[in-house]
C-alpha cells in the first residue's frame, strides 16, 4: 500500500512538472516534507507535554512545552531547507555489463552558505547518502547491482533527506529518466572466428602473428600507449603508431550468424565475451547481429558501441 | 579481469538497508549517556536514589563494553535486569501513574534503552525520555536556575540527537553544539508568543496529586521550648509583605500565626477549637491595607498582621482566637489582601469557655513557678500591676536571650526561671504566660513573625524563618485582649548573638543580614527583589496576565477570544521571520569587499550593455570592454588589472583593495561613447 502510495505521488509529481532538465535547482514547490516515525512520536510527547504544563498550571512547563514544540517546528524548516536551492547534475546514461555495477555519477552544487547535511539520492533500489560543503558541490557515485541486460531506465530521481534531527523527511523527485546499458554478461568458451579459423588450419601458420611489424601508421585516439612509436616522436615527427599484421590487417568479425547452435542471450554473452577479449587484445574487431553491423576498429568507443548493441537487442520472448 | 570485477563489486555501496541500522560508536553512546545523566541530575531530588543508581551502572557496563568494542549484553541479562528493576519500583510506588512513578519509570527505561542499545535507531529513543524527565523536573520546581539548566541540557541533547542523525561524516563537536544552539535560538520567538497567548486553563483537567515529598518548614502548631531547636537560624523566607502606604511601626509589626492554649508543662499546643467564630473586635488607630506573599509552608494557616479586619478571599476565615485559616495547606505561593488594624479592643466580655481555656493550668508541674506567681501575686492584686512586676522580674533578674539555651527537662518553665535564665522568645513567652495563669490571667501564647527586613528596591518587606517569634495575649477585664512580649523586657546588655532586633527595638531596623556589609546585603535584596518579579510575572503568568498585557497593546475590552487571535497574529509573525532566518543562508552573500565592488563594476558594466559573461576572467572582460568601448578601456583596465593583482599577488596591501574600491564607486560609465 505504501509503496502504491509513493507511486501515485511521484506520478501526480511528474504530472505536475514534467520531465526536467538536468541539472535541476530544487525549488519550493516541488518539495515534499512528512514527520518521520520518531516525529510523530514526539509530536505525542510534545502533546502529552502541553497538557502536563496546562494541567498543572505550570508556566515553567508549559514554557519549556512550548520551547520543545518551536524546535520541532524549526527543524521542519531546516530539512526543508536543506533541500532547497540545491542543485543536481547527473550523467543520464551509463554503460554497464549485466553482474557488475552501473555507476552513475551525480553532481550535487551547493550554492548557500549553510552546509546541506546527509543528502540521499535515490535511483531504482540504489541508495548513496552524502553532505555537500557550503558554496561547493560534492560528486557522488551510485552504484547499482544490474544483473540482466537489457536496457535499464530509471524514470526518476529521489533526493531525500532527514537532517537535522531525523524528526521530518523531506524529499524531491526528479523526473529526468536515467538509462544503463546493459550489456550482457560475458560468459561463452567459443574461440575467436579467427582463431577457429587458424585452428582449421586455413590462414596463418604463425600463432605469433598479431606480433608482426607491419608499418607505421597515423596517430588516432584511443590506440594503447605500448603502440606508440615514440621515437617517431622523439625525432620531431607527427605521432605514428607502430601496426602490427595481426591488428590492422585482418579485422575479427564478431557474428552473431557463427554462433547459431546457441540460443540468443549466449550467443549474446558469447559475443560480449569476445568484445572484451578482442578488446583487451588490441586487435580490430567489428559487430554483426541481426540487422546491425559496426565496422571493425577498436578503443574505448567502439568496445562501448559494441556493448550497447549488444545491450539494446531486443530480449526474447522468455518462456 | 576477473579479479578487477571482484573488486568493483565489493567496494559498491548498494541497496544500503537503513542507515539507521548503523552500529552505534562509543563516542555517540557517550554523548546521549551524559545527556541522560545530566537530566538525572536535576530530577535528582525526586527519584528514588537506587533508581538512579541503577541507571548509572547499567550505562556504565554499557559504556565499558563500547568502549572495549562489544555490543550489548544478551538479551536474557538484559530482560532479567529489566524485570527485576521494574519490579522493585512498581513495589515501591504501587503505580506507574503519577510524576514521580512515571519519571521513574522513564529513567529506568531510558538506562535499559541505552544498555540494550545495538544501532543508532536504538539510541533515538533516549532524547526524547530525555526531554519528557526535564519537563518532569520543572514541573516540579519553579526555579529560574533549573529551568535555564534543563534548556542548556536538551540543548546539548539536541547536539547529540544531531550527531547521532547524521550518516556522513560529522565535524568537531563544537560545531554541533553551536549548529544545535543556532536552531534552538530560532526557536525563541515562536516560543515566547507561544508562552504569551496561548490560552490557559482555569481549573485542571484532572487532580493532580500533591506533591507528599514537599517538607514542612516554618513555624509548626506546637511550640517547646525545653527542647534544643534550630528556630531562628533558618533564612528560608516565610512571607513577603507589601504595605499599600506606610507600614506600621516596627514594634507593631506582629504577623499571627498558630496561638497556643494547651500546656502540658513542656509543650505549648493547639487543640482545635472548632468552627467557633471570632469574637467581635472594635478597632482603633489606622488601618494598614497590606499583601502578604506567602512561600508554601503545607500548613492551613496565614499569617496576617494583628488585628485582621478584612481580607479578600471569601473561603479563609478567622478562628475564634483570630487566626486567619484557609481550607487547604499552603502548597502554592500563595497572596492574601488583607487589612488590619494594630490596636483594638474586645467588643464583648470573654466567654467561660474560653476564659477555662486559657486559664488551665495542671498543677503537678513546674511546683517552684506555681509557688512564685503566689507570692508575687499576694504583692500585685490588680492584673495589670503583677504583669508589669513579671515583666520587671526579667528586666532586672541577670535573664539572657539566646538562641543556644540549655535542655530542659520535664517542667522546662521551673529549669528555666529558678536555673538556666537563659533562652529565647519561647522561653519568655512560655514563662510568662505560666505566671499569669498560675495567677488566674487569661492568657495565651501566640507565634509568629515580628519585624522584617526592608526591601527598598522593590519596596516590600520580607520575613524570613529566622524573623519567627513568640509572645502573649493576656486578657484585661474592660479593655480585651492585650499583647505583651516579654522578650522585650530583657535587658540589653544580656542579649547574646542572635536575636535580630529586640536589643535595639524601636530603634532602626536592623537584622542579622544587616550587621553583614553593605553590598552584600544589596546584593541579596536585589536578587529578592528579582525572585518575586520572577515569580508574579513568571510563574503566576495567567490569563488574567493575558488580558491585561492586551489592554497595554492597546486592542479594547481583551478578552480570551482577542487572546487567541493575538497569538494567531504572533505565529504567523513567528513563522514568517524564521522562514526568512532559515533561508537567509540560502543566496550567497559577497562578504569580501573587493569582490562586492568587483561585482559593482561588472554591474555598472552590465548596465550600458557590456555584461561579463560567466566564463569571463577579468582581464579577458577589459579586453572586450576596450574593444567595444575605446573611452572606457584606460579606466576599466587599470581597475581590471589591479583586481586581477589583488586576487592573486601573493601579497595583497590594504591599501591596494582601499584604491581599487573607491575607484570602482568612482566609475560611472556614460551609456555610450559620446564622441
Amino acid at each position: 500500500m505504501r509503496q502504491a502510495a509513493v507511486t501515485r505521488l511521484s506520478s501526480w509529481s511528474q504530472r505536475r512538472h514534467g520531465i526536467d532538465s538536468l541539472p535541476i535547482s530544487v525549488v519550493r514547490r516541488r518539495i515534499y516534507i512528512v514527520p518521520s516515525r520518531f516525529g510523530v512520536a514526539l509530536g505525542l510527547l510534545l502533546m502529552a507535554m502541553l497538557l502536563a504544563g496546562l494541567n498543572y498550571n505550570s508556566n515553567l512547563g508549559l514554557a519549556f512545552g512550548f520551547l520543545m514544540t518551536s524546535l520541532v517546528l524549526v527543524a521542519m524548516h531546516h530539512c526543508h531547507r536543506n533541500l532547497l536551492g540545491l542543485t543536481l547534475d547527473v550523467t543520464p546514461d551509463v554503460d554497464a555489463i549485466a553482474g557488475e555495477t552501473a555507476g552513475f555519477d551525480f553532481i550535487l552544487r551547493n550554492d548557500s552558505l549553510a552546509e546541506r547535511s546527509d543528502i540521499e539520492i535515490r535511483c531504482g533500489d540504489g541508495v548513496v547518502t552524502q553532505s555537500v560543503p557550503p558554496v561547493g558541490y560534492q560528486p557522488v557515485e551510485l552504484n547499482l547491482a544490474v544483473e540482466r541486460r537489457g536496457i535499464l531506465r530509471l524514470p526518476r530521481i529521489e533526493l531525500r533527506t532527514r537532517q537535522p534531527f531525523g524528526w521530518f523527511r523531506a524529499w524531491t523527485y526528479v523526473h529526468h529518466p536515467l538509462t544503463a546499458y546493459v550489456a550482457p554478461r560475458p560468459v561463452g568458451d567459443h574461440a575467436l572466428p579467427s582463431a577457429a579459423a587458424a585452428a582449421m588450419g586455413a590462414s596463418h601458420s604463425d600463432t605469433r602473428g598479431d606480433e608482426d611489424f607491419a608499418g607505421l601508421r597515423a596517430y588516432e585516439a584511443g590506440v594503447p600507449l605500448k603502440h606508440m612509436a615514440w621515437k617517431v616522436l622523439a625525432r620531431g615527427g607527427e605521432p605514428a603508431v607502430r601496426s602490427y599484421t595481426g591488428l590492422a590487417g585482418q579485422p575479427e568479425w564478431l557474428d552473431w550468424s557463427s554462433l547459431d547452435r546457441l540460443d540468443p542471450e549466449a550467443r549474446l554473452s558469447q559475443l560480449c565475451r569476445w568484445v572484451l577479449d578482442s578488446e583487451a587484445a588490441q586487435r580490430s574487431y567489428g559487430l554483426r547481429l541481426p540487422g546491425v553491423e559496426i565496422a571493425p576498429s577498436r578503443g574505448p568507443q567502439h568496445r562501448t558501441a559494441c556493448l550497447r548493441a549488444l545491450a539494446e537487442y531486443p530480449q526474447s520472448e522468455a518462456p | 579481469m576477473s579479479a578487477s570485477l571482484f573488486a568493483a563489486k565489493r567496494s559498491v555501496t548498494l541497496n544500503a538497508p537503513s542507515v539507521m541500522a548503523e552500529r552505534v560508536t562509543f563516542e555517540q553512546l557517550l554523548w546521549v549517556t551524559a545527556c541522560l545523566g545530566l537530566a538525572l541530575l536535576a530530577s535528582m531530588s525526586t527519584l528514588p536514589l537506587w533508581i538512579v543508581a541503577v541507571v548509572g551502572m547499567v550505562a556504565g557496563i554499557r559504556l565499558v563494553l563500547a568502549a572495549r568494542g562489544s555490543d550489548a549484553p544478551p538479551r536474557a541479562i538484559r530482560l532479567i535486569i529489566a524485570a527485576v528493576a521494574i519490579g522493585l519500583l512498581f513495589l515501591q510506588f504501587h503505580t506507574f501513574n503519577g510524576l514521580s512513578a512515571g519519571s521513574a519509570l522513564l529513567s529506568l527505561i531510558a538506562g535499559l534503552k541505552v544498555l540494550e542499545t545495538r544501532t543508532r535507531r536504538d539510541l533515538y529513543v533516549v532524547p526524547m525520555i530525555i526531554y519528557f524527565l526535564c519537563l518532569a523536573a520543572i514541573l516540579q520546581s519553579e526555579s529560574f536556575w533549573l529551568l535555564a539548566y534543563l534548556v542548556g541540557v536538551c540543548w546539548l541533547t539536541t547536539a547529540a540527537l544531531m550527531r547521532v542523525s547524521r550518516v556522513s561524516r560529522v565535524g568537531e563537536w563544537r560545531g554541533s553544539v553551536r549548529h544545535a544552539g543556532r536552531i534552538l535560538a530560532q526557536a525563541l520567538p515562536l516560543a515566547l508568543a507561544l508562552w504569551l497567548f496561548f490560552p490557559r486553563l482555569g481549573s485542571p483537567l484532572w487532580q493532580t496529586p500533591n506533591a507528599a515529598n514537599q517538607a514542612t518548614s516554618g513555624l509548626s502548631d506546637t511550640m517547646s521550648p525545653g527542647d534544643i531547636t534550630d528556630l531562628g537560624l533558618s533564612d528560608d523566607i516565610a512571607f513577603r509583605v507589601h504595605f499599600n502606604g506606610d507600614p506600621p511601626p516596627r514594634t507593631e509589626r506582629y504577623y499571627r500565626g498558630p496561638v497556643l492554649h494547651d500546656f502540658d508543662g513542656h509543650t505549648w499546643s493547639r487543640t482545635d477549637a472548632g468552627a467557633l467564630a471570632a469574637p467581635p473586635l472594635v478597632f482603633k488607630g489606622k488601618p494598614y491595607q497590606y499583601t502578604v506573599s506567602l512561600e508554601p509552608n503545607q500548613h492551613s494557616w496565614l499569617f496576617a498582621l494583628d488585628w485582621p479586619s478584612q481580607w479578600d478571599a471569601a473561603s479563609d476565615v478567622l478562628t475564634n482566637d483570630y487566626m486567619l485559616m484557609q481550607a487547604t495547606p499552603v502548597s502554592t505561593p500563595t497572596d492574601i489582601v488583607a487589612t488590619s488594624y494594630t490596636h483594638s479592643e474586645a467588643a464583648q466580655p470573654i466567654t467561660i469557655g474560653m476564659r477555662q481555656r486559657d486559664t488551665r493550668l495542671s498543677r503537678n508541674h513546674n511546683p517552684r513557678t506555681l509557688e512564685l506567681a503566689a507570692k508575687m501575686r499576694s504583692e500585685h492584686s490588680d492584673d495589670l500591676d503583677y504583669i508589669h512586676a513579671v515583666l520587671d522580674m526579667f528586666h532586672e533578674q541577670p535573664f539572657y536571650y539566646t538562641l543556644n539555651s540549655p535542655r530542659l527537662a520535664d517542667d522546662s518553665v521551673d529549669g528555666f526561671l529558678f536555673d538556666t535564665k537563659r533562652g529565647y522568645c519561647g522561653h519568655y513567652a512560655s514563662a510568662f504566660a505560666v505566671l499569669m495563669r498560675a495567677a488566674g490571667i487569661p492568657t495565651r501564647v501566640v507565634t509568629g513573625y515580628q519585624g522584617g527586613t526592608y526591601n527598598r528596591f522593590a519596596n516590600y518587606w520580607i520575613l524570613r524563618q529566622s524573623d519567627a517569634h513568640a509572645w502573649d495575649e493576656v486578657w484585661i477585664e474592660g479593655s480585651g485582649w492585650l499583647r505583651i512580649d516579654p522578650t522585650g523586657s530583657i535587658a540589653a546588655e544580656r542579649v547574646e548573638a542572635g536575636l535580630n532586633d529586640l536589643a535595639t527595638q524601636g530603634a532602626a531596623d536592623t537584622s542579622r543580614w544587616e550587621q553583614r556589609s553593605t553590598w552584600f546585603k544589596d546584593v541579596r535584596l536585589r536578587l529578592d527583589a528579582l525572585r518575586v518579579m520572577w515569580r508574579d510575572r513568571i510563574l503566576r503568568f495567567s490569563q488574567t496576565s493575558q488580558e491585561k498585557l492586551l489592554a497595554r497593546m492597546h486592542i479594547p475590552e481583551p478578552d480570551g477570544q482577542k487572546v487567541a487571535l493575538v497569538l494567531a497574529a504572533c505565529l504567523i509573525l513567528a513563522m514568517v521571520w524564521l522562514t526568512w532566518q532559515v533561508r537567509r543562508d540560502l543566496t550567497p552573500r559577497t562578504r569580501d569587499p573587493v569582490s562586492r565592488a568587483y561585482e559593482r563594476l561588472c554591474r555598472r558594466l552590465a548596465a550600458i550593455g557590456l555584461p561579463r559573461s560567466p566564463y569571463e576572467g577579468a582581464e579577458a572582460y577589459a579586453a572586450r570592454v576596450a574593444a567595444a568601448r575605446p573611452d572606457l578601456a584606460a579606466t576599466v583596465g587599470a581597475l581590471c588589472r589591479r583586481y586581477s593583482q589583488l586576487r592573486y599577488a601573493n601579497t595583497p596591501t590594504d591599501s591596494a583593495a582601499a584604491s581599487f574600491i573607491s575607484g570602482v564607486r568612482a566609475f560611472r560609465p556614460a551609456k555610450s561613447a559620446g564622441k
